[in-house]
């Protein structure tokens, strides 16, 4: 039996804009923070799940032109927006979900990060909001 | 308040845009990937000045 695997090729849309083409790195992580529960007589910690706070944290590629990564992000900064990844470029399935973070906070946008020699690269991340997830 | 497309970015430039909840709508006029189809009623002539010392 082989194992399944894909090439990593996200699709990345922030606030309706597809930054696909900007992004270098995307991770989704879906987290419910967890309360412990442990009580007196247990010999184990024990938890139980309370509110979510999952993030999305991408790498992109700076760029001050028109249509690009500050033109979409200079405004997002302290607001809540809507954030969708999806694994492929394929049409959204239940091979392909896309899943949704309506309401997440961008709390920083680093406006230059240069270093010699190198492209000017940031690190965003999104955080909170409401999870969803499409199948269709 | 009605919205067409100007960025490949959210979809074909020229077709309408219809936000859903949870979008920054001013966000998406400010870096020029939607325009309003509304135009402005107010002159862009400046108001001439009436008040003009000689």
């Amino acid at each position: 039996m082989s194992n399944s695997t894909y090439l990593s090729n996200p699709v990345v849309t922030i606030n309706s804009v597809d930054m696909t083409d900007q992004c270098s790195s995307a991770v989704f992580t879906r987290m419910i923070e967890s309360l412990e529960s442990t009580s007196f007589g247990q010999t184990n910690r024990s938890y139980v799940g309370g509110l979510e706070n999952s993030t999305l944290t991408v790498t992109m590629y700076n760029s001050f032109s028109a249509s690009e990564t500050y033109a979409t992000l200079k405004n997002l900064v302290g607001t809540q927006v809507t954030v969708k990844i999806k694994p492929t470029s394929a049409a959204t399935s239940a091979t392909n979900p896309e899943s949704t973070l309506t309401a997440a906070y961008l709390e920083s946008l680093p406006i230059v990060n240069g270093q010699l020699g190198a492209l000017d690269v940031i690190d965003i991340t999104f955080t909170g909001g409401a999870y969803s997830v499409a199948v269709a | 308040m009605g919205y067409t497309i100007a960025s490949p970015r959210l979809g074909i430039v020229g077709d309408v845009y219809d936000p859903v909840d949870g979008i920054n709508v001013e966000a998406l006029i400010e870096g020029g990937f939607i325009k309003s189809t509304i135009k402005s009623t107010k002159s862009d002539k400046p108001n001439k000045d009436t008040n003009e010392e000689n």
